[in-house]
């Protein structure tokens, strides 16, 4: 039968004598050997998380602007879309519309109303503001918290263990909002992000980690080369140590212009990310590309040793031939 | 149809055989460090399985109160970085070797899934870890997940996060390696190209 030459190979070669047990023990001593040499060495690297308690503390008047937008519905979460809510800003594909609501949060009641009603039962001057703000219209409560961010953002500052700004429109926001504050601070705002009525264990810490999310994180992981755009997640955080560089193609792929400035970068990116996967995967079937290792030769580095043995035996056959 | 016994006890046979996993000899061809990179590969992921039994059944997040766990969250992370590095070297030797001659086409088709189910095995253990590097991206990646409708798959829970890692990750990639080694075991490591120079032939000589 014709050998297509994307097939083609040697046949005559010989078989010798070799202790694959031996081998397979000699690689796991290897790898055992060098594992715990690393790990000797130089450790595990963990760069401390970005806690809630830690990002109220240091950035008081940071972390109120991002409580006040769970309030108006303008935070990343507050406006997600599925599969949190119904919200529209990280909207990237029909696909995402379809998949649903998996992991429904209201980023008011979950981040911010659920949490002050239970500060309030250890605080009671807490109750009144939350039930004026309760009792409001939907659209009186997004007024008071939009003046509220738009006062943060131009004159918030810290001051006697609170976040002031100049007098105005507010209703019970500023009262509500430095309540959060201090929740935070006291570091039991976690545990109210991480409540489940019906079971005492705490495994899904999703509203701790979704309340960081935007500006809090992008402010630690922007030092730190972790952004999307530094090709964030091929770096660790701790500098020196190796992550998943094993991730470069996808990041790279982050990186090109058309898709860095899409709304859909992610969705972009990782598809073309599966298509080059799938062309590697489908290599021994795509006419060309399954030649490409003949014409490059590096085989021929690799099996150097049995091209010279090969050439060797058939030139002293030659001679014996001849002789 | 056949007898489904039969058909099972043939299959059976060559694949636990002893001449299929324990060889006395190899081909002359398959010697010295390059053929050695899918072992280091295979013996890492080993390694990885014996760190994590440790890890895992000792509880998430001890290491950051233990010093003997931190030490095996070290073997585990270091292990993870020699399984990815031996699998690239690997990738490259068997792409550089045209792997895939000779029926050995779903061998490649095997490894190659192996490496992208290996991805997310790898990714799901830096979520569960805790640390800044694990917060960032659980909440970075997501976005990802979510466009692609997969949304279930929930990166910020560490709960689901550890039962992918430890239990539904591992599983199937174990799986996968495993008929990735069956094959290479059964079909033999691909043979030399032949040494005549590539303009000699041409296609369906």
């Amino acid at each position: 039968m014709a050998t297509r030459m994307d097939d083609e190979m040697v046949h005559d070669y010989k078989y010798v004598p070799e202790d694959f047990m031996k081998h397979l023990m000699s690689t796991l001593g290897i790898i055992v050997v060098l594992v715990l040499i690393l790990s000797a060495v130089f450790g595990v690297p963990e760069k401390p998380p970005l806690t809630i308690k830690g990002y109220a503390t240091n950035r008081p008047v940071s972390f109120e602007a991002v409580a006040t937008r769970d309030l108006n519905g303008q935070g990343d979460i507050a406006n997600y879309g599925p599969p949190y809510n119904n919200g529209t800003g990280y909207v990237e594909s029909d696909l995402q519309k379809i998949s649903g609501i998996w992991h429904p949060i209201n980023a008011e009641q979950d981040f911010i109303l659920k949490p002050l009603s239970m500060a309030a039962s250890i605080d009671p001057s807490i109750s009144p503001a939350l039930r004026t703000f309760e009792s409001a219209s939907r659209a009186q409560q997004i007024v008071w918290a939009n003046n509220y961010e738009k006062a943060l953002s131009a004159h918030g500052r810290y001051a006697g263990g609170k976040v002031v700004v100049p007098a105005g429109n507010y209703g019970p926001v500023p009262t509500l909002i430095n309540a959060t504050l201090r929740l935070g601070k006291s570091g039991l705002m976690s545990g109210s992000l991480t409540r489940n009525p019906n079971v005492t264990t705490r495994f899904n810490n999703q509203n701790y980690l979704l309340f960081l999310q935007g500006q809090p994180l992008h402010k630690a992981a922007a030092p730190l080369q972790l952004l999307g755009e530094q090709w964030g997640i091929i770096h660790g955080a701790v500098p020196g140590y190796p992550a998943a560089w094993w991730m470069t193609i996808p990041t790279w792929i982050y990186q090109w212009p058309f898709v860095a400035s899409s709304p859909a970068a992610d969705a972009i990116a990782l598809s073309i990310g599966f298509a080059f996967w799938l062309a590697l995967a489908l290599t021994p079937w795509i006419p060309g590309w399954n030649r490409v290792p003949r014409y490059l030769g590096v085989y021929k580095l690799i099996w150097k040793d049995f091209y010279y043995n090969r050439a060797k035996a058939q030139k002293e056959s030659e001679k014996r031939g001849i002789s | 149809m056949a007898n489904w016994t039969t058909t099972a006890r043939k299959a059976s046979s060559a694949v636990l055989s002893v001449d299929t996993w324990l060889p006395e000899t190899m081909p002359e061809y398959a010697q010295g460090f390059m053929y050695m990179l899918g072992s280091l590969t295979a013996s890492s992921f080993v390694a990885l399985i014996i760190s994590g039994v440790i890890l895992a059944a000792n509880g998430p997040a001890t290491w950051s109160y233990n010093g003997p766990m931190r030490f095996a969250a070290a073997t585990h992370f270091w292990s993870v970085q020699a399984f990815f590095f031996f699998m690239m070297l690997h990738l490259w030797r068997v792409f550089f070797t045209g792997a895939w001659r000779g029926g050995r086409r779903e061998t490649w088709l095997l490894g190659a899934v192996a490496l992208i189910i290996a991805i997310p095995t790898a990714f799901t253990g830096f979520l569960i870890n805790g640390d800044f590097y694990s917060q960032w991206n659980a909440v970075q990646a997501k976005d990802g997940l979510n466009a692609l409708g997969l949304g279930w798959v929930n990166l910020p829970n560490a709960g689901q996060m550890f039962g992918m890692h430890v239990v539904v990750m591992p599983l199937v990639l174990s799986v996968i390696i495993f008929g990735h080694i069956v094959r290479v075991r059964m079909k033999g490591v691909v043979p030399p190209y032949p040494d005549h120079k590539v303009n000699d032939v041409k296609e369906g000589q």
